[in-house]
């Protein structure tokens, strides 16, 4: 009878454990050994961001990046040691800024580092950061030809089809992901009044 | 956005512009299956209903009170599903003591329910789109009552479909295929109508 | 182990018995991922890997899981690989990981391998049981990756990202949104479908 309740009710039990624990330390080493990796990847990846959207040719390894990173961009903290803009310097002047901006998406926030001048007339670039479109559709906002079409310029911008902007303030949308591509320009619209103001652009 | 009404809103959004299932594909496997009979639809839109907006709930506690406290982020897979699994297992064996007709009735849906891959899909997106509780809850109320609705629809369009003559390539699933693309196109007409 | 024995799996994975045309099975996670090459590849790749092990792991563990827990014992299996999966990408391709976004983690709920643990894994031994997940991977990926194939083509005009349709070609965007991917998806049922019945008249 003993063995009976042993078989049916405690060692289903006693075996689920083990067997969790057993996976889970397993899943948790390996975490734990691409943990410094995972971190290096994303410091990386905000370097570059910051780069990309300051205009600065962004070298292919990590060690280059770091290195222009350094010499070129220097992160102004607010009073909770959080990163509150970076200045871009060239020749050790400050030429423009970079500050983080974002707003909601179609799925949830889209975040972005918006680059622009010292003299706060033109953007030198936007790269977004964080975004949880549809990979496919919305998640084209990520692809070059989307990001490359804000650089230089000072909108407010205005949307069209894709393939048939031409004036300056015109931006091609992303065929299938039109309500990604508001989002995305509201926020930069938002965040190019914000500048022209002297303020900084920031996360709504 | 009004923080007041964003709850409301994301509900009408995964009902209907952002449909879990024509939207996102999720839960397709039991969809294409059990959307033959209109009973048992109503039967598992119900179970899917219920437990979507309760684990979503239950998981966005554990979520933001264990594991992100204790930085455990990465082993959310086994968590949420774990979860899942075991609110399921509960809420059947509370319905097979408390009532016999509501067991009958949803009863054998309730396993299907652990591997219905819109469950956890809710769950982490719900995560990754850093919504609040309440907003999770009505996410996943919403996701449910919009899979109920969809496998609803289609259950009445198969009944009428099981007269109709399809090419014989086409037959169960592919014609299904078919209908849901349809419905997915009609139901992309509510863009617009809810601005998140 | 017999070498006819892993013919016949592989062939009746990737033939007759595909999980994708012969059962309907597993399409959810993925499908969502199909507009693009590049996604649908590492998603896929990914789906071989856990089935794979998951089956293997199953088939070791199958003369001492207690039949009570089975199901959650076969869910937690699989979801630590998929955890692995997530982790493999996050340090080595972040990249795809930004795209991919919160369907890896689908991977876990996609019936194919729930399925192939319940009806091979638990009742064959582990060596045969890893080619039969391995064969049932790839005889779902090979149908993704021809329906991704197609979305991108029609849709974007690119294949693997290059533009490879001329200017003459307008984009079916519908191809890229939901709706495409369910009647490509049916298109592909029927001529398989239909193939096979055609196939079969003929013997007869």
């Amino acid at each position: 009878m003993k063995s009976r309740f042993w078989k049916e009710r405690i060692f289903p039990v006693v075996f689920m454990v083990a067997v969790t624990v057993v996976f889970i330390s397993v899943v948790s080493g390996i975490y734990l050994s691409t943990r410094d990796m995972v971190k290096l990847n994303e410091s990386l990846f905000l370097k570059r961001a910051v780069l990309y959207a300051a205009d600065i040719t962004v070298p292919g390894k990590g060690a280059a990046v770091d290195k222009v990173y350094r010499s070129r961009v220097r992160e102004r903290l607010d009073s909770e040691g959080l990163v509150n803009h970076f200045e871009i310097l060239e020749d050790n002047e400050i030429s423009g800024y970079a500050v983080f901006a974002g707003g909601p998406g179609l799925w949830g926030k889209i975040e972005a580092v918006i680059g622009f001048t010292e003299m706060r007339d033109k953007l030198t670039g936007v790269e977004f950061i964080k975004q949880n479109e549809t990979p496919g559709l919305g998640a084209r906002i990520a692809e070059e030809w989307f990001k490359e079409q804000f650089r230089g310029k000072m909108g407010p911008f205005v949307l069209v089809p894709e393939g048939t902007a031409q004036a300056e303030k015109e931006v091609n949308a992303i065929t299938g992901a039109t309500r990604t591509s508001n989002f995305v320009l509201e926020i930069i619209n938002q965040s190019l009044e914000d500048i022209k103001e002297g303020e900084w652009p920031k996360l709504r | 956005m009004n923080s007041a009404v964003y709850p409301l809103a994301v509900f009408f959004a995964a009902v209907f512009t952002n449909n879990i299932l024509l939207a996102n594909y999720l839960g397709m496997c039991s969809f294409l299956s059990v959307s033959r009979e209109l009973k048992t639809s109503v039967g598992l839109g119900a179970a899917v209903t219920f437990v979507m907006a309760t684990t979503s709930l239950l998981n966005w506690l554990v979520y933001h009170y264990i594991l992100l406290p204790l930085d455990l982020d990465y082993l959310r897979f086994i968590v949420f599903i774990v979860v899942i699994a075991a609110f399921v297992q509960l809420v059947e064996m509370i319905i097979e003591r408390v009532s016999e007709t509501l067991y009958a009735a949803l009863g054998i849906f309730l396993p299907l329910i652990t591997v219905n891959c819109a469950i956890l899909g809710v769950c982490l997106f719900m995560v990754i789109r850093d919504y609040d509780l309440l907003s999770s809850f009505t996410f996943g109320l919403g996701s449910g009552i919009g899979w109920f609705l969809a496998i609803l629809a289609m259950a009445g369009i198969r009944q009428k479909l099981a007269r109709a003559r399809v090419p014989r390539g086409l037959e169960g699933a592919g014609i299904t295929l078919i209908i849901t693309g349809m419905m997915a196109l009609a139901f992309m007409g509510f863009t617009g109508m809810i601005k998140l | 182990m017999a070498k006819a024995k892993v013919k016949k799996v592989f062939l009746d994975s990737l033939g007759k018995q595909n999980p994708v045309f012969a059962q309907v099975l597993g399409i959810c996670s993925t499908l969502a991922v199909t507009n693009v090459l590049k996604n649908t590849l590492v998603m896929t790749m990914g789906v071989v890997f856990v089935t794979a092990l998951s089956n293997f792991t199953v088939s070791l563990m199958r003369k001492v899981i207690p039949s009570r827990v089975r199901m959650m014992v076969e869910t937690l299996i699989i979801a630590s690989y998929v955890i692995i999966v997530e982790i493999a990408l996050k340090a080595f391709v972040p990249d795809i990981w930004r795209q991919l976004g919160p369907y890896v983690g689908l991977i876990i709920t996609n019936c194919i391998i729930m399925g192939r643990a319940e009806a091979f894994a638990l009742s064959n031994p582990a060596g045969i049981s890893l080619v039969d997940g391995l064969a049932s991977g790839i005889g779902y990926a090979y149908v993704l990756l021809i329906i991704a194939f197609f979305r991108e083509l029609m849709g974007s005009g690119t294949i693997w990202g290059y533009q490879v349709m001329g200017s003459w070609w307008t984009n079916w965007s519908i191809m890229v949104m939901p709706p495409g991917a369910f009647f490509m998806l049916a298109v592909f049922i029927w001529i398989v479908k239909g193939l096979l019945l055609t196939h079969e008249e003929k013997k007869s």
